[in-house]
């Protein structure tokens, strides 16, 4: 639209309306959801925001590439081998207790980000004056992180399991022996990324200076089993018993140990002796009450 | 002075900028040898407090100040530019703040970088707006007060509170000031030791009128009592009002500095325009594009729209013509003498 | 001397922001908890066990911390350190009163709770004095250590509070007891070694040795405010432009 008159012009820069279809609701939480999940790995933000992910992923995947490599060599080694393979600690029971302490530190990195930044910038109203609703906001994003906990923690399992199939004399009996533990680590990777990202995202939503959530989450995994452990040794097992079912780290040592039938690392969760659904039941629980509380934070946040 | 007759440019009757992107620029009307003057700050009268030398400073890829050089003595002096032109840059490396990549920056004879020293002397109100909240506006000055090592903090920091007119809010925590009540409070923190160089940083962000004429009566008095001030602004009207010369920086460079209207005059390849109302404006106008000095005479309703290559001639053409016409005078009005005007003409070149 | 006073006054009053000052007081006020909850629940005394575990190694190392990244880092962040820069002031001595403000809340923090849980649950072994006292002193002098690398952290990083995690619970945790021969890398060996070099009996594997310790804890102290005076002298803070 161009004009002209004696005070004045208007020229025309060739701006257009969009007349065409728009991508509905769908859409738009997808596409939070996916931004969400790579912004845990920093990818589109340049390269200082990958150096955290990416090394803690990396110290997480490196002893299961080392125990492929250690397999790998016993399976040359012939008969002793199975000696030699038995004896490597990194196997998948006890995979939970190397990683988990990074699976806490990357919790801890990235999701004061994904739930501090937009509370602090106050990019809140831009996000809710679209089609997508506050709920689709908070779940795209507590989803985003549990997905990018999941791959985390899951890669070194598969590489273990594709490792140990490939390194077996004969893939299809390798195969058959291996496969048993595919859901077992599956459901385990799923409990650690829910539980471990719905209590950080929970926190986060709630903490959005970044240092204070940063503080608060890694003081809520690490914590608890420590007093925990105080508790259980000076008081017996029935103060313990009572509160095991409180501290997330313990919880995951407890699935862990009923999902793979395995002796727990963490010597109160053996001591106590829970049965397996109780901790599995309690990790559910947690996964769905910090997604709950997590989306009321959002319905009711000021924005 | 060119003496053939040169077609005079197209002229556009409106100033936006879509409009001028289709008129070709105006073909220079001197000759190259005398081409526009080299880009240099006046010498100053006294010795440089700020000196400048050849300094760049880079991030990487991005060159944020590309090899700019001036002296600052006494006065008032606008840096003036547009936003991500490199004003804020300059100002920290002026500050001892950031390290020249190439080149000096002297402060009162020494280098300003990592000497701690210099900061008796020089005061910094940076751009942004955060300062201790916890703080009391009183508190906080006090602090700068104690900081610099001042005789009697109490006193200074009630002094500095005066001047800056934040007597009444002055015990209230600066979390519940408002943007331009925080920007006193930073100058007033910048004020306690009664520093000889002042730089601020955008320092009327915020301000309401009222406050913006105080503060700038408050920097026109320090910069007669013979102190060095520097403030940047992207504000034309601000620079203005308020600087005794002025440095344009865009795009890291500097592009003009000294008092502005000489700037102009020195933009030779860019015509004066004047607005005259006189008796018979028909007749002038006539008259006056015989003249060479003259290249471009427009009759607008009331009064004659003149375009004209060489100010000095055309001072003493003008009423000379009108006599030999008959011709009476009413208003003679230089109508792009502004600071607007040389600083759009100095951005597009 | 004088101009430290307005710094390490301005640096507290930052610091002990409410939020801040409850957390940190949670924190340290956690082992006495557990102290009281262990006494009136007729637990067996163990102060040794529970001021290792709970102490030295987790919330000791979590308040300096929190102490340490914040008493310089957090003025970084919002922008309020220029006004700490641009005062004629020699660059070690504002180091050093940030880390005197960091060591000293960590201390007071700490040792409080140290000397209180270990009154009130008593040494296994019975010498609760020389628990408490060789505790106190130990987390006095590696809480202060553990504060002052964190200041100079933060002077080189802004993410120094991750990093110091990752130190603390992946380094000091897990790596260093690995790798027997890098023991003396670890600030929480040292205060443990410093710990039975005073007489007490620290659980686990055999502590470094007194001396090898006490010069940990003093390089680590003198190197954070040399690192933190040298970085603090070339700090550059850029304008908004």
């Amino acid at each position: 639209m161009s004009a002209s008159g004696p005070g004045g012009s208007i020229f025309d820069l060739g701006y257009q309306s969009y007349t065409g279809p728009r991508l509905g609701r769908q859409s738009a939480v997808r596409a939070l959801f996916s931004q969400t999940v790579r912004s845990c790995f920093g990818i589109g933000r340049g390269g200082r925001a990958k150096i955290a992910p990416f090394t803690l992923a990396a110290i997480a995947i490196l002893p299961a590439a080392l125990a492929v490599g250690f397999a790998a060599i016993a399976a040359q080694a012939g008969p002793g081998g199975a000696v030699i393979e038995n004896a490597s600690p990194i196997r998948y029971e006890s995979y939970h207790g190397l990683v988990s302490v990074l699976i806490m530190l990357f919790c801890a990195a990235q999701a004061p980000e994904l739930f501090g930044r937009d509370q602090r910038y106050g990019t809140l109203p831009l996000y809710f004056s679209r089609v997508l609703t506050r709920v689709d906001y908070s779940l795209a994003k507590v989803l985003g992180l549990m997905v990018a906990l999941f791959a985390v923690d899951v890669t070194p399992y598969l590489i273990l399991f594709i490792g140990r199939v490939l390194v077996a004399p004969d893939p299809a009996t390798g195969l058959a022996d291996e496969i048993a533990m595919v859901p077992r680590f599956l459901l385990q990777a799923v409990l650690v990324a829910g539980l471990l990202g719905g209590i950080a995202a929970l926190i986060a939503a709630w903490t959005p200076r970044r240092a204070y959530a940063t503080a608060a989450i890694i003081a809520v995994f690490i914590i608890p089993p420590i007093i925990l452990a105080i508790i259980y040794e000076q008081s017996g097992q029935e103060l313990a018993r009572a509160t095991i079912l409180f501290s997330p780290a313990d919880v995951l040592a407890g699935t862990n140990a009923a999902i793979f039938g395995s002796i727990p690392d963490s010597p109160v969760v053996a001591a106590v002796d829970l049965p397996g659904w109780a901790y599995v039941g309690a990790a559910a629980i947690g996964i769905v009450a910090t997604i709950g509380l997590t989306v009321r934070r959002y319905l009711r946040i000021a924005a | 002075m060119s003496d053939e007759m040169v077609p005079p440019p197209p002229t556009g009757t409106t100033a936006l900028p879509g409009a001028t992107q289709a008129a070709p620029a105006p073909p220079p009307l001197a000759p190259p040898a005398a081409g526009p003057a080299p880009v240099q700050a006046p010498a100053p009268s006294t010795p440089a407090a700020l000196e400048v030398d050849h300094v760049s400073r880079w991030y990487g890829n991005v060159v944020a100040v590309n090899d700019i050089s001036f002296g600052l003595g006494a006065g008032v002096t606008g840096l003036l530019g547009p936003n991500g032109a490199g004003k804020s840059t300059l100002l920290h490396l002026m500050a001892g703040l950031l390290a020249p990549s190439a080149g000096r920056v002297m402060v009162e004879g020494e280098s300003a970088w990592r000497r701690p020293e210099m900061y008796r002397h020089v005061g910094l109100v940076p751009e942004r707006e955060t300062i201790h909240a916890f703080l009391s506006g009183r508190e906080f000055a006090r602090l700068n007060a104690r900081l610099q090592g001042v005789a009697d903090p109490d006193a200074a920091a009630a002094r500095a509170i005066a001047t800056v007119d934040l007597t009444d809010a002055a015990d209230r925590p600066i979390g519940t000031y408002s943007k331009g009540m925080r920007q006193r409070a930073k100058l007033a923190g910048a004020l306690v030791h009664d520093p000889r160089i002042l730089l601020l940083d955008e320092p009327f962000n915020g301000m309401d009128p009222r406050q913006r004429l105080h503060m700038m009566s408050l920097l026109r008095t320090m910069a007669a009592q013979g102190r060095t001030i520097l403030f940047s602004s992207h504000i034309l009207e601000e620079v203005e009002r308020l600087a005794d010369s002025v440095l344009v920086v865009y795009a890291g460079r500097l592009a003009a500095a000294g008092d502005f209207r000489s700037i102009r005059r020195l933009m030779t390849d860019r015509p004066h325009t004047y607005t005259v109302r006189s008796s018979d404006d028909r007749r002038l106008a006539a008259a006056l594009m015989a003249d060479q000095s003259v290249f471009g005479a427009e009759l607008v309703s009331g009064h004659v729209a003149i375009r004209t290559a060489d100010y000095d001639a055309f001072t003493r053409t003008l009423p000379r013509v009108a006599r030999d016409a008959a011709v009476t005078l009413f208003e003679v009005r230089p109508t792009d003498d502004s600071l607007e005007s040389v600083f759009s003409y100095l951005v597009r070149r | 001397m004088s101009v430290m006073a307005p710094l390490v006054e301005v640096t507290l009053r930052g610091l002990l922001g409410r939020r801040r000052t409850i957390l940190l007081a949670l924190l340290a006020g956690l082992p006495v908890l557990i102290a009281l909850l262990i006494r009136f629940s007729g637990g067996r005394p163990d102060a040794d066990r529970i001021l290792d575990t709970l102490v030295v190694r987790t919330v000791m190392p979590l308040v300096a911390l929190i102490v340490g990244t914040a008493a310089i880092g957090s003025e970084i962040d919002d922008g309020t350190a220029v006004y700490l820069l641009i005062k004629p002031i020699a660059r070690w001595r504002v180091a050093a009163s940030k880390i005197l403000v960091a060591a000293g809340l960590t201390s007071v923090m700490v040792v409080p709770a140290v000397v209180l849980t270990g009154l009130l649950l008593g040494s296994r072994g019975g010498d609760t004095a020389t628990t408490v006292v060789g505790y106190g002193i130990a987390c006095l002098i590696g809480g202060s250590a553990y504060a002052a690398a964190f200041v100079a952290l933060s002077l080189f990083t802004t993410r120094a509070l991750l990093l110091g995690l990752a130190y603390v619970l992946i380094w000091e945790g897990v790596l260093s007891g690995l790798l027997a021969g890098t023991k003396f890398l670890s600030i929480r060996q040292a205060t443990l070694g410093l710990a039975a070099a005073l007489g007490v009996d620290v659980p686990g594997s055999e502590p470094l040795a007194p001396a090898v310790s006490v010069f940990v804890l003093v390089a680590v102290l003198a190197g954070a405010l040399a690192l933190a005076s040298w970085r603090l002298s070339r700090f550059e803070i850029r304008g908004g432009d």
